[in-house]
């Protein structure tokens, strides 16, 4: 090798490690390959197939997440909106409607649900993570309440087409990764492509700024929301039909700080302005790495949390140690 | 319906009967004094629910069939429901200890949490029954599952599975909830009770599922990868295992991998279980814990003793549902026990 | 007209309007709404629940706020800083689990227990603490992070050990003591939580270390750039939110003597609920301990009530979303708006009528004249608001300026000038005692003197405070003009209380006495206010009697009389009403007259405002303080009087481009020296037929 390639080869690593996502995907790679030669039955085709197929739902709720905190907001109240839309759909395919009906309504449900949030975060202007915290009760209680009583929801029998979602496979990739990769790049589009995603940009890089040059902010969030409020349900259909079931319980879960440390971990910052869908690819796909290498491991539950927890701190440690923030530049409020 | 039915002819019969009765005879029969102080004993009375949560089957169940007494015998029944939270939980115990009603039906997130505050409440002079959850305190009764006994039943029913030569491996995997919880500590005891006299059975994964459906499927997903040739595979509950099922269910093994589960007999569980989806459905069929429930309610209610003074226990009987035996009989809905 | 005029006066005396706007400018207004949100939660709580108010229940009540709250205070703490600490639940589990490992399976003595579990809190709080403080990670996402991993150790430590937990109990009177004894019927739990509570609250509000985190959380950068060790205080508010945590475990332990598996978990929601229903904003710098202890006893009584009222859970998550959700949304709004609501409502006019005014004829003593329209220039571009204007007794002249420096101007020319003294605030009126001292009335800061070799020092800022005021009424607010009475006692006016020195103006709107006259006494150092309610009095002399003063009201354009000495002691009347402006300063003139300073001259058109607050109040409300229709303080005059109050004589600048408003006079040899605090220069015109001796200092204290 010569001494230029090298010296470039060295400026790409470090430049590689300049940021969040840099790091995440040298761990990742890391992992990777550290699993593949330890673990037999860890690089296979099924294996990484199945490996995907497990975070792909938490991929799923991500991408709405990341849209979310991309334009400076934070939405924990996916779950919520996810289990109570789902669930009350069940139950009015189980009530004697039909399933697509039901669907609808449910998706109704949840655009509703997002909308609403965004007006209160829009026009109340009331910061997103209590507006978000406080929603989630609300939804899971008035669901719980008036729409279904019981917390568990099994798929309505006779829904064929409905379990292609989580059960079915197309030329052997399961429909779950699938629906993945499709909103991915929906996604994507969106962001790369489009004023919306512009838009939304300038919304999390400056929203003072983004509202001079004659963005409309306000319809801006809402929208936002229900889009993450739409995937959300999404996610649920996903779930639901993959597990046959859906569990309200989920809402009392540690699921949606899950979705928070993909997004984060992936490299979007979440005081917006910043990432791309790719880092919600690395993201899950690192966690995804994590989880399945130590299920085939047989390592305990809780001690995988703790090996995920620990990885995830290195992670932030490590980019806080290659770029450290500074007191003249750091912005005030900036949990 | 079947039981709609059955009180109509049994009332049209009565009313009958009635007729003839009075048609016929001057006779007004004896006031029974012991039906009288039965009723005007318990009339009044304050009877105290505090399930994990409500809104699952079980203590929907339960709450049903303890409110039909409770209206039918006009004492007070009230449910406190902490919602999943123990911390909400041991705050309403300790309410209710303030409050004084003259029982509680106590369902114990776990052995010890509310293990102290029981204590309390009956040296307050409170009666306490638990349901299907014990915790270390032994009060004036417990009603519910052995869990210990349905480890053993399901072990014994993979290792009938799963000995050398009978299946396709002598691998079984074990989804358990929540490690603390008393149903998973008993009913692993149980489990390994068996296992232990069967070391040709392997235990290749035992992961805890949160009770989560997701979550056990994205594990037995997993660990089909790593073992194909898996034979068996016990489950905790049954609202978790509808996850670990479709799992077997989509790698195609719903033949291979023989999946022992339990629950409280609800219908979801069955039609599961008529779906192929669960091979063994053990029952402790919430219906029958209601009703023996209800018979220490008012047996506690009408005893003049003290609190504490006589602690008994009364582990109720299991079925075990299979493809074979499902019908409508095991099995229940909710309405029906409304 | 009549009538509606007297109904009018009638409403606008009895309706004290003007608390509302008072209030809101309380700081303790914040915990008002949530304090009253309590009050009526209680209320509900005891009217639906039957026998909520017992002993037993209160009891419990209190055991519980004690550990809840003393998470929420740790928490509060983090978000002062300007943070957050989601891992305050996972940290109160493994707590628990440190004492009761302690406790009941290594059977330790109480104190070590107690030890073991303050070094847990104390080890997370400060891995927190380092990773925030020193790291300078992201508070919301590390906590997230150390919230998982703390978890994930109380999940594999805890099932090992639960069985040995509960296999024994231990035998210690201290223990049960703080489990469930009480002192003078309180729990033991909740006595050491509320001092607790009384101790963090000194510390956040009275001492360094309070102040210093206060800072940091409202404005990171001004704080580090301040000198304030900023890392280190925020990693000490971690440190001090998980010993809270600590604390709070122990008592959780000693209550329970056990733990469940799912201890701990949600609790960072619901105590984050707590402490923004108590009022404690996100992002730093606002809240106090009260907050959080209204907040916690908030969100309790509503878990708790409501599962006592035999609601499904889900109806609980509903209500509380739902209070939440009221909570944050009236936060933001009173956040944003208060301070607009305040600028809307804090002015409060009130009726004023004023004795007609008298049609200019043109041929009498106020008859407008040119004589000020020659006056030589003093330091013309030197200074800028010279309010009062005083000569020593080597005819060097003083007056103070807008930059909070008196300034000297040098005889016999009075081309030079030097900065004579720095006060830091704007003087206004000045005198000099007889031993050479100059005194003076310093808009916002209160009375100071300086003596002649120029040291400065404070003679008084505060008064006695009025028992049904609002308003801090102790300190000065706008001490406007002094003078020294014989015996040495300083007598000064207040112009008002309701304004700072930089919209006095706006004063004039509301036509109220605001204002007061103050004396205060060098021999006893007490300062006292001997007349309240007058109509921003303004200029203060003494009578040649030297047991009487004069005081101008500016806005009911009078001037009056009080007796604060001899035989009339405590007589105040009328000395001369009706003037044609709104009077100033007063000074004394030669041959036994008075000076009279008018900054401008009274209009019809403000007159019948003056008559006509709701007027004023709309205007006020409704249109931007630059279109507000303000009294004339652009063209006045002066005026001499005689001792008995006759006009006798006045001085007019014509062409107004010299000194159409005149704040203050001084007479000395022949010369009046004029001042405005508007103007930047000084005037001086010759007056005819003075003595060219007289001197206002020899007239007070002699001659030399």
């Amino acid at each position: 090798m010569s001494e230029a390639a090298a010296h470039g080869n060295q400026a790409r690593l470090s430049s590689l490690l300049k940021s969040q996502e840099g790091i995440v995907l040298v761990l990742a790679v890391l992992a990777f390959v550290l699993f593949s030669l330890l673990l037999p039955s860890f690089f296979s085709p099924g294996n990484i197939l199945a490996l995907i197929r497990s975070v792909s739902i938490l991929g799923i709720l991500a991408l709405g997440m990341a849209l979310v905190v991309i334009a400076r907001g934070i939405d924990v109240s996916m779950i919520a909106t996810m289990v109570v839309s789902v669930s009350w759909a069940f139950v009015i395919a189980r009530s004697g409607y039909s399933l697509e009906f039901a669907l609808l309504v449910g998706a109704l449900f949840a655009v509703v649900a997002g909308v609403l949030i965004g007006v209160l975060i829009a026009f109340g202007e009331v910061a997103p993570i209590f507006a978000t915290l406080a929603a989630g009760s609300v939804i899971y209680g008035l669901g719980r309440t008036f729409f279904f009583t019981l917390e568990m929801q099994n798929v309505p029998p006779d829904a064929g087409w409905f379990s292609l979602i989580g059960q079915g496979r197309i030329l052997g990739v399961p429909v779950t990764v699938v629906v993945f990769g499709v909103l991915c790049l929906a996604l994507h589009l969106v962001l790369s492509r489009t004023r919306f995603g512009w838009q939304t940009y300038a919304m999390g890089n400056n929203p003072g700024a983004a509202r001079i040059t004659g963005i409309s902010n306000r319809p801006m969030i809402v929208a936002q929301y229900a889009i993450s409020a739409l995937i959300a349900y999404g996610a649920g259909l996903v779930l639901a039909s993959s597990a046959s079931a859906i569990n309200a319980r989920l809402f009392n879960s540690t699921m949606i700080y899950d979705i928070l440390l993909v997004v984060v971990l992936g490299g979007i910052g979440l005081n917006g302005g910043h990432g791309k869908v790719r880092n919600v690819i690395l993201g899950t796909i690192f966690v995804g790495i994590l989880l399945n290498g130590m299920t085939i491991m047989n390592i305990p539950y809780t001690i995988q949390n703790l090996v995920k927890g620990v990885v995830l701190l290195l992670a932030i440690v490590i980019d806080s140690l290659v770029n450290p923030r500074d007191e003249q530049t750091s912005q005030q409020g900036d949990l | 319906m079947r039981l709609l039915k059955t009180t109509k002819w049994l009332a049209a019969a009565c009313i009958a009967l009635a007729g003839i009765v009075t048609a016929s005879a001057q006779d007004k029969g004896l006031e029974n004094p012991r039906s009288t102080t039965f009723r005007k004993t318990l009339e009044g009375k304050k009877v105290v629910f505090l399930p994990l949560s409500m809104g699952f089957d079980l203590t929907e169940g339960w709450a049903a069939v303890m409110r039909q007494q409770a209206k039918r015998l006009k004492y007070d029944f009230e449910i406190r429901d902490p919602a999943w939270s123990t911390d909400a939980g041991t705050r309403a115990l300790q309410s209710l200890i303030s409050e004084k009603p003259d029982l509680i039906v106590a369902h114990n997130p776990d052995i010890q949490s509310y293990a102290r505050l029981l204590a309390q409440a009956q040296a307050a002079g409170i009666k306490v029954v638990q349901i299907n959850l014990e915790s270390n305190t032994q009060t004036d009764s417990y009603v519910g599952a052995d869990w210990t006994e349905i480890g053993e039943q399901a072990a014994q029913a993979v290792v009938d599975k799963c000995s050398p030569g009978k299946g396709a491996s002598t691998k079984v995997a074990i989804d358990t909830g929540v490690p603390t919880a008393a149903s998973d500590v008993f009913q692993l005891d149980g489990i390994y009770r068996v296992l232990n006299q069967h070391p040709d059975i392997q235990v290749v994964s035992q992961q805890a599922t949160e009770y989560n459906p997701e979550k056990a499927r994205s594990i037995m997903e997993t660990v089909l990868q790593q073992h194909p040739d898996l034979c068996g595979a016990i489950g905790i509950w049954d609202n978790q295992d509808t996850g670990t099922a479709s799992a077997i269910q989509q790698a195609g093994k719903g033949d291979q991998v023989f999946l022992v589960t339990s629950g409280g007999g609800n219908k979801v569980g069955c039609e599961n279980v008529e779906k192929g989806l669960f091979n063994l459905y053990i029952s402790y069929n919430v219906p029958l814990q209601g009703e023996i429930l209800n018979a220490e309610i008012a047996r506690l209610l009408l005893s003049d003793g003290t609190a504490g003074e006589n602690k008994t226990l009364y582990f109720n009987p299991l079925t075990q549902i299979t493809k074979a035996n499902v019908n409508q009989r095991n099995c229940w809905t909710l309405d029906d026990l409304k | 007209m009549a009538t509606s005029d007297a109904l009018s006066r009638l409403r606008y005396r009895l309706l004290p309007d003007r608390l509302f706007g008072e209030l809101l400018t309380k700081s303790w207004i914040d915990n008002v709404i949530p304090a009253l949100a309590l009050v009526v939660t209680i209320l509900v709580m005891t009217w639906i629940v039957p026998g909520y108010l017992t002993v037993a229940n209160l009891t419990d009540l209190a055991r519980q706020v004690s550990e809840f709250g003393l998470i929420a205070l740790a928490l509060t703490i983090v978000i002062l800083s300007g943070g957050i600490d989601l891992s305050v639940g996972s940290v109160f589990a493994l707590c628990v689990l440190a004492a009761l490992v302690s406790m009941n399976v290594l059977g330790l003595p109480v104190g070590v227990a107690l030890a073991a579990t303050l070094a847990t809190g104390l080890a997370c709080g400060l891995l927190n603490g380092v990773l925030i403080g020193y790291l300078r990670l992201r508070a919301f996402i590390t906590t997230l992070v150390t919230l998982v991993i703390y978890r994930a150790l109380y999940d594999i430590i805890f099932p090992r050990l639960a069985s040995a937990i509960v296999g024994s109990m231990p035998v210690s009177p201290t223990w049960d003591l703080i489990g469930f004894g009480t002192v003078y019927g309180l729990p033991v739990s909740f006595a050491i939580f509320a001092v607790i509570a009384i101790g963090v609250h000194v510390v956040l509000s009275r001492l360094r270390p309070g102040w210093r985190l206060r800072a940091v959380g409202g404005a990171r950068r001004s704080a580090y750039n301040a000198g304030i060790n900023v890392k280190l205080t925020v990693c000490l508010a971690y440190v001090a939110s998980g010993l809270l945590t600590a604390i709070a475990a122990f008592l959780f332990s000693a209550r329970l003597g056990s733990t469940g598996a799912d201890t701990g978990i949600g609790l960072e929601i619901s105590v984050l609920t707590a402490v923004v229903l108590g009022g404690v904003s996100l992002g730093g710098g606002r809240g106090s301990v009260g907050n959080a202890v209204i907040g916690s006893i908030l969100v309790l009584i509503l878990t708790s009530g409501l599962i006592r009222l035999s609601m499904p859970g889900s109806v609980n998550q509903l209500i509380l979303g739902l209070v939440l959700i009221a909570a944050v949304l009236f936060d933001a709004k009173w956040v944003k708006n208060r301070g607009k609501l305040l600028s809307k409502v804090y002015v409060s006019p009130t009726y004023l009528k004023l004795p007609n005014l008298m049609p200019p004829t043109g041929t009498d003593v106020l008859a407008v004249n040119d004589r000020l329209g020659a006056a030589e220039l003093i330091g013309l571009g030197a200074v800028e608001g010279p309010e009062d204007v005083v000569l020593d007794r080597d005819d060097n002249l003083y007056t103070g300026t807008r930059h909070g420096t008196i300034v000297r101007f040098l005889a016999p020319d009075y081309a030079r000038n030097e900065v004579f003294a720095r006060i830091g605030g704007h003087p206004l009126g000045l005198a000099f005692a007889p031993n050479g001292d100059l005194l003076t009335c310093v808009g916002g800061m209160g009375v100071y003197r300086v003596s002649p070799d120029r040291k400065v020092t404070k003679v008084t800022d505060e008064t006695n405070r009025s028992l049904l005021s609002v308003i801090d009424d102790s300190r000065l607010r706008l001490p406007d003009d002094l003078d020294i009475a014989p015996d040495g006692r300083i007598f000064f006016s207040e112009a008002t209380i309701r304004y700072e020195m930089s919209e006095w103006a706006v004063d004039a709107l509301e036509g109220r006495g605001n204002g007061r006259l103050i004396c205060h006494d060098p021999r006893t150092g007490a300062t006292r206010t001997i007349l309240r309610g007058l109509i921003f009095p303004n200029g203060v002399t003494i009578c040649r009697d030297g047991q009487s003063l004069l005081f101008a009201e500016t806005w009911a354009c009078r001037i009056s009389r009080y007796w604060f000495d001899g035989p009339d002691k405590g007589k105040h009347e009328v000395f001369l009403d009706n003037l044609p402006g709104y009077p100033d300063n007063l000074n004394r003139g030669s041959d036994g007259t008075y000076w009279i300073a008018l900054l401008g001259m009274r209009t019809k058109t403000f007159d019948l405002a003056m008559r006509k607050p709701g007027f004023r109040r709309r205007m006020a409300k409704r249109i931007a303080a630059d279109e507000w229709l303000f009294p004339n303080i652009n063209r006045g005059c002066v005026l001499r009087v005689s001792a008995t109050g006759e006009i006798i004589d006045a001085l007019w600048d014509e062409a107004g481009e010299n000194h159409p408003s005149i704040t203050s006079t001084c007479e000395h040899k022949g010369w009046l020296y004029l001042g405005g605090v508007s103007n930047n220069r000084i005037g001086r015109v010759r007056i005819e037929g003075a003595d060219p001796q007289w001197t206002a200092h020899d007239d007070y204290w002699g001659k030399r």
